[in-house]
């Protein structure tokens, strides 16, 4: 019986082998084949795979298909040459196209890792997958939301009666002053279950694997630590806390832990959850007491919906137990993409990015992309026209349409290449450095994995080679080579398609021009924007003991530059207590501040209408309230003075009316107001008001009498100025961003005008300088230049302009719920703008022209 | 002098389709090196020398006649060419010249 050799092998071997050679070797195959299997058909057929393998060597391997490609890699050489030969006899176009592209791949690749950190910031927890929080969807008012909180009992419980739980840990919320020989400072932390750093893979940069065994260890964050203890070894270490309460304990310092950057669980401190049990025994064991956050671990294989039927039970434990309090239902979050939801989750124990921010940013960039690779489009479309002839001849001399693509696709694939690196480049030196001075954040180049850098470029690569490449390629291998050599092929003077193009690249900078300016404009509005009361003056200081109060209030007397002085348990711009009451059946929510006489003096609250409170009036105390116009707006009273409210069950009076004041940042819709007087036991703030003169010397002296009187607590203290600090700086980054993106739309839009008109020029300098040796004045030379492209930037201001303003005015209404009406100035800033821009890149030319002698440029053939 | 540039396996291979005249292709050549030297190569290493071998010049070939055991198909068959055949005789001589000057004592000593 005759034997055959694998077929596949056989095949694959006909596959690769170059035709020329297959027969000799492939015999040779099947001979040693025959040979062996009259021994042993299995080693032999085995040996066949073997040699059909070590027959695959370069010499061996068929070259290609079709004959003219064989020639392809040949050409590749000689397309790279006249590519860069013609970068390089076009200097000023080449560096155009690279500078406006690789600004633009620069921005993008920016944005891409900042994405990138932010999608993938969690990613160094080993269990990511089998991590979830458990949440609890909430309905109040028929809206139904999802909190972060959950009954104390809940993760204990699981644990023990759930068996595909491995793991749970709960996080409450604490605060602490924490103290370290002299160093004294208030210190938010988290009570947490000993598994919260097995289940999460915080580093442990230094101490024991089981940190958190006993009721006084406590671990610090690397950066916590270094605080207290700078250099030193922490470990093992006392640190005195107040919890609450003015009782100080000893807590040792069992490990630090490191906090990779971007982690959506911003631990500090963590203390034990058995210190919480201790110190609130009453709470360990009541359904009704919330936790901040909880996360359980699953077992491997196992999934979420496998608990969701048990979660019926829990939520029946939890509604008895706190019917005012009803949970709808227990949510499970994956810990993968926690970060982009923690937005959408109250009270989240969790941080992330807002997903609208990612968003933005990544349109951004994609425009900004699309705006260069037109730019690109667009100038080498133009400057085709100086290579006809080489396409010309190429063609006759055998070159096929296919081949011209490859050649103008190749050329463009490797001036994307450079950009590419280029872009890279500027944005490692100067884009993200950048960005992390505007933003709260310490990005480094890099990315989250080697798929993701090897996908991203390449996307990145073919986006921009092919949008900016592909039309010019096809368009310009389909020209006739007679017609070409023949100087009939009139290409490149008036193709609609380029004006198109041009058109295209002027709205989206005119839109985000436009849209920059009217958002600057707004930004600066509100940076100026009276807060409604006087801030310049007043320094604030925080004081949690009546004790401490007392004695700062009693050493300030003396002091020359303090005109008044008042304590607050609520302080304007640092407190947001919410209060609701009924008001003929309708609930209203306003902003409780309760205060001590004076305070609104203070402060400088304008008053409206009736008085404010007054130490001499007996009631003033228990039922006087101030309110605000926005609540007598909401209430609908025409005569406030004089009106009631019930607040908890005690009947109020309406005695003044002040004017609205921001008590938040502008990010925040005015709210309504109520002002009451509370005791001084109450008091967490002292409000200062200075003479006005030097504010921050009179702020050192306050500091140094506090630590002369409470040398155990931290100095809170903070000039009014400063409580909207966030909120300015948000803003200034916003106004930074913007500028810097507007300034590159613009840049961009010019390098392509600069460049086609330039290109233009050169192009027709015979026939302006036969008009200038006719008689033409510049005057009529700059209206022939510009012919073209008033039309052009026309259109991209009328359509441009109220884009641009549309797309902003409802960013701005998002955003800030109080913004000013829209001004005529920004407009008239951008078009400015534009035509500066215009006017610069024409006259640039136009002094060429005039420069140029007639005589040369007619000599020349 | 010009330098012929053919590697010890080279000589082997020249050696051996000089030996199997008329009959020297792929499958002969590798099982008389694996006779005469003692040395087993992959076919696929005794086809590339083969072929540097033609391409240097030292060979020729021709197809021969279909045969049954390779499924009809053809075998190439290797000759020497004269530039092959000044080639082998000059690393035999260069090999026997220098042979001949080692001192005999030399290879006594090692013998010994």
């Amino acid at each position: 019986m005759k034997q055959y050799p694998p077929k596949w092998a056989d095949r694959l071997l006909e596959w690769y082998c170059h035709p020329a050679l297959l027969e000799e070797i492939q015999g040779d195959a099947h001979e040693l084949f025959s040979r062996k299997a009259k021994e042993n058909l299995q080693m032999a057929k085995l040996q066949f795979v073997w040699n059909v393998a070590r027959f695959f060597r370069l010499k061996n391997i068929r070259k290609s298909t079709t004959t003219y490609s064989s020639n392809s890699f040949t050409m590749l050489k000689s397309y790279l040459t006249t590519a860069f030969r013609t970068a390089v006899r076009h200097p000023l176009n080449s560096s155009i196209n690279i500078l406006a592209l690789s600004l633009a791949l620069g921005i993008a690749i920016t944005s891409f890792i900042f994405i990138d950190s932010q999608l993938h910031a969690d990613h160094f927890h080993t269990n990511l997958n089998r991590i979830y929080q458990v949440t609890s969807r909430i309905e109040i008012d028929k809206q139904i939301d999802e909190w972060s909180d959950s009954p104390i009992l809940l993760a204990p419980m699981m644990l023990q009666e759930q068996s595909i739980v491995e793991a749970s840990t709960r996080i409450l919320d604490g605060e602490a002053i924490v103290k370290y020989k002299d160093d004294v400072f208030n210190e938010s932390l988290w009570f947490v279950d000993p598994s919260f750093l097995e289940m999460f893979s915080f580093p442990i940069v230094k101490g024991s694997k089981n940190p958190l065994a006993n009721g006084n260890d406590i671990v610090l964050e690397r950066k916590i630590a270094q605080k207290y203890f700078g250099d030193a070894d922490p470990i093992g270490k006392s640190l005195s806390l107040i919890l609450n309460g003015n009782v100080r304990e000893e807590f040792t310092v069992t490990a630090v832990i490191e906090r990779p950057a971007g982690s959506s669980l911003y631990a500090t401190i963590l203390l034990p959850m058995s210190k919480f049990n201790n110190q609130m025994p009453d709470k360990t064991n009541d359904w009704a007491y919330q936790v901040d956050g909880m996360f359980i671990l699953l077992k491997k294989n196992h999934g979420v919906d496998e608990l969701s039927k048990e979660m019926n039970r829990y939520v029946a434990l939890q509604n008895i137990a706190s019917p005012q309090w009803a949970v709808k239902d227990f949510q499970f979050q994956s810990l993968d993409g926690l970060a982009l939801k923690s937005s959408g989750i109250i009270s989240s124990v969790s941080a992330g990015p807002d997903p609208a921010a990612l968003y933005s940013l990544g349109v951004i960039a994609i425009l900004l992309l699309t705006l260069a690779s037109l730019n690109y489009m667009n100038v080498s479309i133009a400057t085709v026209a100086t290579r006809l002839k080489e396409i010309g001849i190429r063609k006759v001399i055998g070159g096929q349409k296919k081949e011209i693509v490859a050649q103008f696709l190749t050329e463009n694939f490797a001036l994307c290449s450079v950009s590419l690196l280029v872009g890279c480049l500027l944005s490692y030196l100067f884009l993200l450095p950048g960005f992390n001075s505007l933003f709260p954040v310490n990005l480094s180049f890099g990315f989250s994995s080697g798929n993701v850098i090897f996908l991203f470029f390449g996307a990145l690569l073919l986006f921009i080679g092919v949008l900016s490449g592909a039309y010019p390629a096809f368009y310009i291998a389909s020209f006739q080579p007679v017609k070409i050599l023949a100087g009939r092929e009139k290409f490149g003077q008036k193709s609609l398609f380029s004006r198109v193009l041009l058109t295209l690249q002027f709205i989206v900078a005119i839109i985000t021009i436009v849209g920059s300016f009217v958002f600057i404009d707004n930004s600066i509005y509100l940076k100026n924007k009276d807060w409604g009361y006087t801030h310049s003056n007043i320094i604030t200081v925080g004081v949690k003991e009546k004790s401490s109060y007392l004695a700062l209030r009693d050493k300030l007397l003396t002091d020359p530059e303090i005109v008044k002085m008042a304590g607050a348990e609520g302080h304007i711009g640092r407190s947001d207590n919410r209060i609701s009451f009924v008001h003929h059946e309708q609930r209203i929510e306003a902003i409780d501040f309760q205060v001590g006489y004076n305070y609104l003096e203070t402060m400088s609250i304008r008053l409206k209408e009736g008085r404010l409170f007054d130490q001499k009036n007996q009631s003033d105390r228990q039922h006087s309230l101030v309110i605000n116009e926005t609540l007598v707006k909401k209430l609908g009273w025409t005569s406030p003075i004089g009106q009631s409210i019930e607040l908890d069950s005690t009947k109020f009076t309406v005695v003044g009316i002040v004017e609205d004041f921001h008590y938040q940042g502008f990010f925040n819709k005015l709210g309504p107001v109520i002002l009451r007087l509370t005791d001084e036991d109450k008091f967490n703030y002292l409000a200062i008001q200075t003479a006005g003169a030097n504010v921050n010397d009179t702020h050192q002296r306050i500091k140094s009498v506090w630590a002369s009187i409470a040398p155990n607590e931290p100095y809170e203290g903070f000039v009014q100025d400063d409580v909207f600090t966030d909120f300015n700086r948000d803003n200034n980054a916003n106004v930074k961003l913007l500028v810097f993106i507007s300034t590159i739309t613009i840049t961009l839009a010019s390098l392509g005008l600069f460049g086609l008109i330039s290109f233009n020029t050169t192009r027709r300098m015979k026939e302006y300088s036969i008009r200038k040796v006719l008689g033409a004045n510049l005057s009529q030379i700059f209206g022939l230049m510009t012919r073209d492209y008033v039309t052009i930037l026309l259109t991209a201001f009328v359509v441009g302009a109220p884009a641009g303003f549309l797309l902003i005015n409802s960013l701005i209404q998002a955003i800030y719920p109080n913004p000013q009406n829209t001004q005529p100035l920004p407009f008239i800033v951008a078009v400015l703008v534009m035509l500066c821009t215009v006017a610069v890149t024409v006259s640039s030319q136009l002094i060429r022209i005039r420069k140029e002698n007639p005589s040369t440029t007619l000599k020349k053939i | 002098m010009k330098r012929n540039n053919i590697g010890e396996l080279e000589e082997l291979v020249l050696l051996t389709v000089g030996i199997l005249y008329p009959e020297a292709y792929g499958v002969e050549v590798m099982d008389e090196i694996e006779k005469q030297a003692g040395r087993s190569l992959n076919i696929s290493a005794v086809h590339s020398v083969l072929t540097r071998l033609e391409e240097k010049g030292y060979l020729k070939s021709k197809m021969s006649d279909p045969t049954e055991e390779r499924g009809g198909r053809r075998k190439r068959i290797f000759l020497l060419t004269a530039a092959g055949k000044r080639a082998l005789e000059e690393a035999n001589e260069l090999r026997t010249q220098l042979f001949n000057q080692i001192p005999k004592m030399a290879l006594l000593f090692r013998l010994t």
